[in-house]
Protein backbone atom coordinates (compact mmCIF):
# COMPACT_ATOMS: atom_id res chain seq x y z
CA UNK A 1 0.00 0.00 0.00
CA UNK A 2 2.87 2.37 0.83
CA UNK A 3 4.15 2.15 -2.75
CA UNK A 4 0.98 3.54 -4.31
CA UNK A 5 1.23 6.90 -6.02
CA UNK A 6 -1.74 8.63 -4.45
CA UNK A 7 -2.03 11.23 -7.17
CA UNK A 8 -2.31 8.55 -9.87
CA UNK A 9 -4.83 6.74 -7.71
CA UNK A 10 -6.90 9.90 -7.29
CA UNK A 11 -6.83 10.29 -11.07
CA UNK A 12 -7.93 6.67 -11.51
CA UNK A 13 -10.79 6.97 -9.04
CA UNK A 14 -11.83 10.44 -10.20
CA UNK A 15 -15.54 11.05 -9.65
CA UNK A 16 -18.18 9.87 -7.21
CA UNK A 17 -17.46 6.53 -5.55
CA UNK A 18 -19.05 4.34 -2.95
CA UNK A 19 -16.92 2.03 -0.85
CA UNK A 20 -18.16 -0.89 -2.94
CA UNK A 21 -17.11 0.83 -6.17
CA UNK A 22 -13.59 1.39 -4.82
CA UNK A 23 -13.39 -2.21 -3.66
CA UNK A 24 -14.28 -3.53 -7.08
CA UNK A 25 -12.26 -0.95 -9.07
CA UNK A 26 -9.06 -1.82 -7.23
CA UNK A 27 -9.91 -5.37 -6.29
CA UNK A 28 -9.52 -4.70 -2.57
CA UNK A 29 -11.33 -5.94 0.48
CA UNK A 30 -13.41 -3.53 2.58
CA UNK A 31 -10.72 -2.87 5.23
CA UNK A 32 -8.08 -2.02 2.63
CA UNK A 33 -10.51 0.20 0.70
CA UNK A 34 -11.31 2.15 3.88
CA UNK A 35 -7.59 2.54 4.60
CA UNK A 36 -7.03 3.78 1.06
CA UNK A 37 -9.75 6.40 1.38
CA UNK A 38 -8.17 7.49 4.65
CA UNK A 39 -4.79 7.87 2.91
CA UNK A 40 -6.28 9.78 -0.01
CA UNK A 41 -8.24 12.03 2.33
CA UNK A 42 -5.05 12.86 4.22
CA UNK A 43 -3.58 14.14 0.93
CA UNK A 44 -6.70 16.22 0.30
CA UNK A 45 -8.09 14.20 -2.62
CA UNK A 46 -11.36 13.09 -0.98
CA UNK A 47 -14.54 15.00 -0.18
CA UNK A 48 -17.28 13.03 1.57
CA UNK A 49 -20.93 13.62 0.80
CA UNK A 50 -24.07 11.96 2.06
CA UNK A 51 -27.02 10.76 0.03
CA UNK A 52 -30.56 11.25 1.28
CA UNK A 53 -30.38 7.63 2.43
CA UNK A 54 -27.45 8.69 4.65
CA UNK A 55 -25.18 6.54 2.53
CA UNK A 56 -21.67 7.92 2.25
CA UNK A 57 -20.23 8.75 -1.15
CA UNK A 58 -16.72 9.90 -1.81
CA UNK A 59 -15.94 12.57 -4.38
CA UNK A 60 -12.36 11.87 -5.38
CA UNK A 61 -10.39 14.27 -7.57
CA UNK A 62 -6.80 15.50 -7.80
CA UNK A 63 -8.33 18.98 -7.88
CA UNK A 64 -9.79 18.61 -4.38
CA UNK A 65 -6.37 19.66 -3.11
CA UNK A 66 -7.14 23.22 -4.24
CA UNK A 67 -8.07 25.16 -1.13
CA UNK A 68 -10.31 27.76 -2.70
CA UNK A 69 -14.07 28.03 -2.96
CA UNK A 70 -15.81 28.35 -6.29
CA UNK A 71 -18.87 30.49 -7.01
CA UNK A 72 -20.64 27.36 -8.16
CA UNK A 73 -20.02 25.72 -4.79
CA UNK A 74 -21.58 28.72 -3.04
CA UNK A 75 -24.57 28.71 -5.40
CA UNK A 76 -25.09 24.97 -4.96
CA UNK A 77 -24.85 25.29 -1.19
CA UNK A 78 -27.37 28.11 -0.93
CA UNK A 79 -29.82 27.55 -3.78
CA UNK A 80 -32.27 24.65 -3.99
CA UNK A 81 -31.43 24.41 -7.70
CA UNK A 82 -28.06 22.86 -8.35
CA UNK A 83 -25.81 23.59 -11.28
CA UNK A 84 -22.95 21.84 -13.02
CA UNK A 85 -19.69 23.72 -13.07
CA UNK A 86 -18.81 24.71 -16.62
CA UNK A 87 -15.87 27.01 -16.16
CA UNK A 88 -14.36 27.06 -12.73
CA UNK A 89 -13.78 30.27 -10.83
CA UNK A 90 -11.95 29.53 -7.59
CA UNK A 91 -11.42 32.12 -4.90
CA UNK A 92 -8.67 31.93 -2.30
CA UNK A 93 -8.07 33.82 0.90
CA UNK A 94 -11.52 35.34 1.33
CA UNK A 95 -15.10 34.26 1.76
CA UNK A 96 -17.44 34.50 -1.19
CA UNK A 97 -20.62 36.38 -0.34
CA UNK A 98 -24.08 35.36 -1.54
CA UNK A 99 -24.40 38.78 -3.15
CA UNK A 100 -21.27 38.21 -5.23
CA UNK A 101 -22.40 34.71 -6.17
CA UNK A 102 -25.77 36.06 -7.33
CA UNK A 103 -24.15 38.60 -9.65
CA UNK A 104 -21.71 35.95 -10.89
CA UNK A 105 -24.66 33.69 -11.76
CA UNK A 106 -26.40 36.57 -13.54
CA UNK A 107 -23.27 37.33 -15.54
CA UNK A 108 -23.19 33.74 -16.79
CA UNK A 109 -26.22 34.64 -18.97
CA UNK A 110 -27.55 31.10 -18.95
CA UNK A 111 -31.05 29.81 -18.18
CA UNK A 112 -29.85 27.28 -15.62
CA UNK A 113 -27.78 29.84 -13.70
CA UNK A 114 -30.67 32.33 -13.83
CA UNK A 115 -33.08 29.73 -12.41
CA UNK A 116 -30.59 28.87 -9.64
CA UNK A 117 -29.89 32.49 -8.70
CA UNK A 118 -33.56 33.09 -7.83
CA UNK A 119 -33.07 30.84 -4.80
CA UNK A 120 -30.21 33.04 -3.61
CA UNK A 121 -32.51 36.02 -2.97
CA UNK A 122 -33.68 34.20 0.15
CA UNK A 123 -30.14 34.30 1.56
CA UNK A 124 -29.30 37.94 0.87
CA UNK A 125 -28.03 39.60 4.03
CA UNK A 126 -26.85 42.94 2.67
CA UNK A 127 -29.01 44.63 0.06
CA UNK A 128 -26.62 47.57 -0.13
CA UNK A 129 -23.78 45.19 -0.95
CA UNK A 130 -25.90 43.59 -3.66
CA UNK A 131 -26.77 47.04 -5.03
CA UNK A 132 -23.12 48.11 -5.17
CA UNK A 133 -21.95 44.93 -6.91
CA UNK A 134 -24.86 45.08 -9.37
CA UNK A 135 -24.16 48.75 -10.08
CA UNK A 136 -20.55 47.97 -10.91
CA UNK A 137 -21.71 45.57 -13.64
CA UNK A 138 -24.69 47.72 -14.67
CA UNK A 139 -27.14 45.00 -13.65
CA UNK A 140 -29.42 46.82 -11.19
CA UNK A 141 -32.56 46.56 -13.36
CA UNK A 142 -31.91 42.88 -14.05
CA UNK A 143 -31.52 42.15 -10.31
CA UNK A 144 -34.79 43.86 -9.40
CA UNK A 145 -36.68 42.18 -12.25
CA UNK A 146 -35.42 38.75 -11.21
CA UNK A 147 -36.23 39.52 -7.58
CA UNK A 148 -39.83 40.11 -8.66
CA UNK A 149 -39.82 36.70 -10.38
CA UNK A 150 -38.38 35.14 -7.21
CA UNK A 151 -41.19 36.69 -5.15
CA UNK A 152 -43.68 34.80 -7.27
CA UNK A 153 -42.11 31.44 -6.50
CA UNK A 154 -40.52 31.77 -3.07
CA UNK A 155 -42.93 32.21 -0.19
CA UNK A 156 -42.06 34.68 2.59
CA UNK A 157 -39.17 36.17 0.65
CA UNK A 158 -37.62 39.13 2.46
CA UNK A 159 -38.67 42.50 1.04
CA UNK A 160 -36.17 44.35 -1.07
CA UNK A 161 -35.60 47.89 0.27
CA UNK A 162 -37.70 50.53 -1.49
CA UNK A 163 -34.63 52.62 -2.16
CA UNK A 164 -33.09 49.76 -4.18
CA UNK A 165 -36.26 49.52 -6.28
CA UNK A 166 -36.54 53.27 -6.74
CA UNK A 167 -32.98 53.54 -7.93
CA UNK A 168 -33.58 50.70 -10.39
CA UNK A 169 -36.60 52.28 -12.09
CA UNK A 170 -35.95 52.61 -15.82
CA UNK A 171 -36.03 56.08 -17.35
CA UNK A 172 -38.51 56.84 -20.12
CA UNK A 173 -35.90 56.86 -22.85
CA UNK A 174 -34.20 53.69 -21.68
CA UNK A 175 -34.57 50.67 -23.92
CA UNK A 176 -35.30 47.06 -22.97
CA UNK A 177 -32.37 44.91 -21.83
CA UNK A 178 -31.89 41.21 -22.41
CA UNK A 179 -30.50 38.94 -19.69
CA UNK A 180 -29.86 36.32 -22.36
CA UNK A 181 -29.78 37.65 -25.91
CA UNK A 182 -33.02 36.96 -27.75
CA UNK A 183 -34.79 35.32 -24.78
CA UNK A 184 -38.14 36.80 -23.71
CA UNK A 185 -40.76 35.47 -21.35
CA UNK A 186 -44.28 34.42 -22.19
CA UNK A 187 -45.30 34.38 -18.53
CA UNK A 188 -43.64 37.35 -16.86
CA UNK A 189 -44.51 40.13 -19.25
CA UNK A 190 -45.75 42.38 -16.44
CA UNK A 191 -42.31 42.30 -14.81
CA UNK A 192 -40.61 42.77 -18.16
CA UNK A 193 -42.71 45.86 -18.83
CA UNK A 194 -42.16 47.32 -15.38
CA UNK A 195 -38.36 47.07 -15.39
CA UNK A 196 -37.75 47.05 -19.14
CA UNK A 197 -35.83 43.80 -18.79
CA UNK A 198 -36.65 40.67 -20.76
CA UNK A 199 -36.90 37.67 -18.44
CA UNK A 200 -35.40 34.54 -20.02
CA UNK A 201 -37.75 32.26 -18.04
CA UNK A 202 -41.23 30.83 -18.18
CA UNK A 203 -43.15 28.97 -15.48
CA UNK A 204 -41.96 25.69 -16.97
CA UNK A 205 -38.35 26.60 -16.23
CA UNK A 206 -39.18 27.07 -12.56
CA UNK A 207 -40.93 23.78 -11.98
CA UNK A 208 -38.04 22.50 -9.85
CA UNK A 209 -38.91 25.03 -7.16
CA UNK A 210 -41.18 23.48 -4.59
CA UNK A 211 -44.82 24.42 -4.99
CA UNK A 212 -44.43 25.95 -8.44
CA UNK A 213 -47.22 24.87 -10.72
CA UNK A 214 -47.86 26.34 -14.11
CA UNK B 1 9.98 20.35 -7.56
CA UNK B 2 6.93 22.18 -6.27
CA UNK B 3 3.52 20.69 -5.46
CA UNK B 4 0.06 22.22 -5.73
CA UNK B 5 -0.09 23.20 -2.09
CA UNK B 6 3.25 25.01 -2.21
CA UNK B 7 2.29 26.66 -5.48
CA UNK B 8 -0.94 27.99 -3.96
CA UNK B 9 0.97 29.31 -0.95
CA UNK B 10 3.40 31.20 -3.17
CA UNK B 11 0.58 32.78 -5.18
CA UNK B 12 -1.23 33.73 -1.99
CA UNK B 13 1.85 35.34 -0.47
CA UNK B 14 2.53 37.30 -3.65
CA UNK B 15 -1.14 38.35 -3.93
CA UNK B 16 -1.06 39.69 -0.36
CA UNK B 17 1.85 41.98 -1.24
CA UNK B 18 0.76 43.07 -4.74
CA UNK B 19 0.11 46.82 -4.91
CA UNK B 20 -2.55 46.38 -7.62
CA UNK B 21 -4.78 43.77 -9.24
CA UNK B 22 -2.92 41.77 -11.86
CA UNK B 23 -4.24 39.25 -14.36
CA UNK B 24 -1.91 36.55 -15.64
CA UNK B 25 -2.07 33.22 -17.44
CA UNK B 26 -0.67 29.96 -16.12
CA UNK B 27 0.85 27.62 -18.69
CA UNK B 28 2.88 24.40 -18.70
CA UNK B 29 3.19 22.33 -15.54
CA UNK B 30 1.64 25.07 -13.41
CA UNK B 31 -1.53 25.01 -15.50
CA UNK B 32 -1.54 21.21 -15.55
CA UNK B 33 -1.46 21.13 -11.75
CA UNK B 34 -4.46 23.42 -11.54
CA UNK B 35 -6.22 21.17 -14.06
CA UNK B 36 -5.50 18.09 -11.95
CA UNK B 37 -3.25 16.55 -14.59
CA UNK B 38 0.01 16.68 -12.68
CA UNK B 39 1.02 16.73 -9.02
CA UNK B 40 4.43 18.41 -9.19
CA UNK B 41 6.30 20.73 -11.49
CA UNK B 42 9.85 21.97 -11.85
CA UNK B 43 9.01 25.62 -12.35
CA UNK B 44 6.05 27.98 -12.21
CA UNK B 45 5.33 29.31 -15.72
CA UNK B 46 3.33 32.51 -15.98
CA UNK B 47 2.48 34.63 -19.01
CA UNK B 48 1.90 38.38 -18.77
CA UNK B 49 0.29 40.49 -21.44
CA UNK B 50 2.10 43.67 -20.47
CA UNK B 51 5.57 44.51 -19.20
CA UNK B 52 4.36 46.75 -16.35
CA UNK B 53 2.40 43.93 -14.72
CA UNK B 54 5.36 41.61 -15.07
CA UNK B 55 7.66 44.16 -13.40
CA UNK B 56 5.19 44.70 -10.54
CA UNK B 57 4.84 40.93 -10.05
CA UNK B 58 8.60 40.40 -10.13
CA UNK B 59 9.28 43.26 -7.69
CA UNK B 60 6.63 41.84 -5.34
CA UNK B 61 8.20 38.39 -5.50
CA UNK B 62 11.53 39.96 -4.61
CA UNK B 63 9.93 41.44 -1.49
CA UNK B 64 9.35 37.82 -0.48
CA UNK B 65 13.05 37.01 -0.85
CA UNK B 66 12.90 35.68 -4.39
CA UNK B 67 16.11 36.49 -6.22
CA UNK B 68 16.89 37.27 -9.85
CA UNK B 69 18.28 34.38 -11.80
CA UNK B 70 19.53 34.16 -15.36
CA UNK B 71 17.24 32.68 -18.00
CA UNK B 72 20.25 32.06 -20.25
CA UNK B 73 21.23 28.90 -18.35
CA UNK B 74 17.82 27.34 -18.93
CA UNK B 75 16.71 28.81 -22.25
CA UNK B 76 19.99 29.89 -23.87
CA UNK B 77 20.45 33.30 -25.49
CA UNK B 78 16.99 34.09 -26.85
CA UNK B 79 15.04 37.30 -27.28
CA UNK B 80 11.90 35.81 -25.80
CA UNK B 81 13.38 34.12 -22.77
CA UNK B 82 11.40 34.81 -19.60
CA UNK B 83 12.52 36.86 -16.66
CA UNK B 84 13.20 34.51 -13.79
CA UNK B 85 13.22 34.70 -10.01
CA UNK B 86 14.12 31.93 -7.62
CA UNK B 87 13.85 30.99 -3.97
CA UNK B 88 15.48 27.74 -2.78
CA UNK B 89 14.39 25.24 -5.48
CA UNK B 90 11.28 27.13 -6.60
CA UNK B 91 11.66 29.05 -9.83
CA UNK B 92 9.16 31.45 -11.38
CA UNK B 93 9.45 31.86 -15.17
CA UNK B 94 7.76 35.11 -16.15
CA UNK B 95 7.01 35.28 -19.86
CA UNK B 96 5.76 38.28 -21.79
CA UNK B 97 3.20 37.26 -24.46
CA UNK B 98 5.73 35.05 -26.26
CA UNK B 99 6.84 31.75 -24.78
CA UNK B 100 10.16 31.06 -26.51
CA UNK B 101 8.82 30.30 -30.00
CA UNK B 102 5.08 30.07 -29.23
CA UNK B 103 2.74 33.05 -28.98
CA UNK B 104 0.07 33.27 -26.32
CA UNK B 105 -2.56 34.04 -28.95
CA UNK B 106 -5.94 35.70 -28.37
CA UNK B 107 -7.54 32.30 -29.01
CA UNK B 108 -5.47 30.82 -26.19
CA UNK B 109 -6.47 33.70 -23.92
CA UNK B 110 -10.16 33.14 -24.67
CA UNK B 111 -9.93 29.41 -24.05
CA UNK B 112 -8.35 29.93 -20.63
CA UNK B 113 -11.71 29.38 -18.91
CA UNK B 114 -10.61 28.25 -15.47
CA UNK B 115 -9.83 31.14 -13.13
CA UNK B 116 -8.13 31.25 -9.74
CA UNK B 117 -8.63 34.46 -7.82
CA UNK B 118 -6.20 35.12 -4.97
CA UNK B 119 -7.86 37.69 -2.67
CA UNK B 120 -8.98 39.67 -5.72
CA UNK B 121 -5.40 40.82 -6.33
CA UNK B 122 -3.84 38.07 -8.39
CA UNK B 123 -6.11 36.58 -11.02
CA UNK B 124 -4.66 33.51 -12.68
CA UNK B 125 -6.33 32.12 -15.78
CA UNK B 126 -5.39 28.59 -16.72
CA UNK B 127 -4.44 27.78 -20.30
CA UNK B 128 -6.61 25.06 -21.82
CA UNK B 129 -5.09 21.55 -22.05
CA UNK B 130 -5.10 21.69 -25.87
CA UNK B 131 -3.13 24.93 -25.83
CA UNK B 132 -0.70 23.56 -23.26
CA UNK B 133 -0.14 20.66 -25.65
CA UNK B 134 0.54 23.01 -28.59
CA UNK B 135 3.06 24.99 -26.52
CA UNK B 136 4.74 21.86 -25.19
CA UNK B 137 5.11 20.41 -28.67
CA UNK B 138 7.21 23.45 -29.64
CA UNK B 139 9.98 22.41 -27.26
CA UNK B 140 12.52 19.67 -27.81
CA UNK B 141 12.51 18.54 -24.18
CA UNK B 142 11.86 14.85 -23.57
CA UNK B 143 10.10 15.53 -20.27
CA UNK B 144 7.35 17.35 -22.18
CA UNK B 145 6.47 14.04 -23.87
CA UNK B 146 5.02 12.77 -20.59
CA UNK B 147 2.85 15.87 -20.22
CA UNK B 148 1.59 15.63 -23.80
CA UNK B 149 0.77 11.94 -23.29
CA UNK B 150 -1.00 12.71 -20.02
CA UNK B 151 -3.21 15.35 -21.73
CA UNK B 152 -4.11 12.94 -24.52
CA UNK B 153 -4.72 9.99 -22.19
CA UNK B 154 -7.02 12.06 -19.97
CA UNK B 155 -9.09 12.91 -23.06
CA UNK B 156 -8.33 16.59 -22.62
CA UNK B 157 -7.02 17.11 -26.14
CA UNK B 158 -9.43 18.86 -28.47
CA UNK B 159 -7.93 17.94 -31.84
CA UNK B 160 -9.80 20.59 -33.78
CA UNK B 161 -8.47 23.34 -31.51
CA UNK B 162 -4.96 21.88 -31.63
CA UNK B 163 -4.87 21.93 -35.44
CA UNK B 164 -6.42 25.41 -35.65
CA UNK B 165 -4.08 26.83 -33.01
CA UNK B 166 -1.00 25.45 -34.71
CA UNK B 167 -2.15 27.20 -37.90
CA UNK B 168 -2.70 30.39 -35.90
CA UNK B 169 0.82 30.09 -34.48
CA UNK B 170 2.22 30.03 -38.03
CA UNK B 171 0.17 33.11 -38.89
CA UNK B 172 1.59 34.89 -35.85
CA UNK B 173 5.14 34.12 -36.94
CA UNK B 174 5.95 30.81 -35.28
CA UNK B 175 6.77 29.21 -38.62
CA UNK B 176 7.78 25.83 -37.26
CA UNK B 177 4.62 25.29 -35.15
CA UNK B 178 2.89 22.84 -37.49
CA UNK B 179 6.11 21.00 -38.29
CA UNK B 180 7.01 20.61 -34.59
CA UNK B 181 3.54 19.42 -33.69
CA UNK B 182 3.31 16.97 -36.58
CA UNK B 183 6.76 15.51 -35.94
CA UNK B 184 6.11 15.21 -32.21
CA UNK B 185 2.79 13.46 -32.82
CA UNK B 186 4.32 11.05 -35.35
CA UNK B 187 7.10 10.19 -32.91
CA UNK B 188 4.72 9.67 -29.99
CA UNK B 189 2.46 7.54 -32.16
CA UNK B 190 5.28 5.36 -33.45
CA UNK B 191 7.52 5.11 -30.41
CA UNK B 192 5.09 5.33 -27.51
CA UNK B 193 1.93 4.05 -29.19
CA UNK B 194 -0.03 7.16 -28.24
CA UNK B 195 -3.42 7.28 -29.90
CA UNK B 196 -3.44 10.23 -32.23
CA UNK B 197 -6.16 10.24 -34.90
CA UNK B 198 -4.86 9.77 -38.43
CA UNK B 199 -7.04 12.63 -39.68
CA UNK B 200 -5.23 15.00 -37.32
CA UNK B 201 -1.84 14.05 -38.71
CA UNK B 202 -3.16 14.24 -42.27
CA UNK B 203 -4.53 17.71 -41.61
CA UNK B 204 -1.24 18.87 -40.11
CA UNK B 205 0.81 17.59 -43.07
CA UNK B 206 -1.65 19.19 -45.47
CA UNK B 207 -1.24 22.54 -43.72
CA UNK B 208 2.53 22.11 -43.75
CA UNK B 209 2.50 21.35 -47.47
CA UNK B 210 0.50 24.50 -48.09
CA UNK B 211 2.87 26.48 -45.87
CA UNK B 212 6.00 25.25 -47.65
CA UNK B 213 4.35 25.96 -51.02
CA UNK B 214 3.73 29.55 -49.95
CA UNK B 215 7.28 29.92 -48.66
CA UNK B 216 8.66 28.65 -51.97
CA UNK B 217 6.56 31.23 -53.82
CA UNK B 218 7.85 33.93 -51.48
CA UNK B 219 11.47 32.97 -52.11
CA UNK B 220 10.90 33.21 -55.87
Amino acid sequence: MAQINKFELAKKLKGFNTLKMIESALNLDRTKAIYLIHKLRKEGYVKTKYLSSKKRIYYISPKNVLKGTSYTEVINKQSPIKIMETDEYNIYGREVSIEEALIYALNKRSVRYTVALLGLFRKITSWSKLYNIAKKDNLIREVVALYDVARKILPKLKRMPKRFRNLAKPKKNESYKYIIDGFKSMNFEDIEKKWKVYIPLNWDDLSEYEGVNK
Amino acid sequence: MINLDEQQNIFMRIAEKLPKRIEVYAIGGTAMMFLGLKDKTLDVDIVFLNATDRKIFKDTAKLLDFEDTSAEIVYGKRDNAPEMVKISDVRLDLFLFKIISSYFSTGMQKRAMQTHDFIGKLIIRIASPSDILVMKSATARQKDDEDIISIIKENKANWEIIVKESEEQVMLGNESAVLSLGTRFERLKNEKKVEIPKEVLDKLWKILKKQTGKNKLKSL
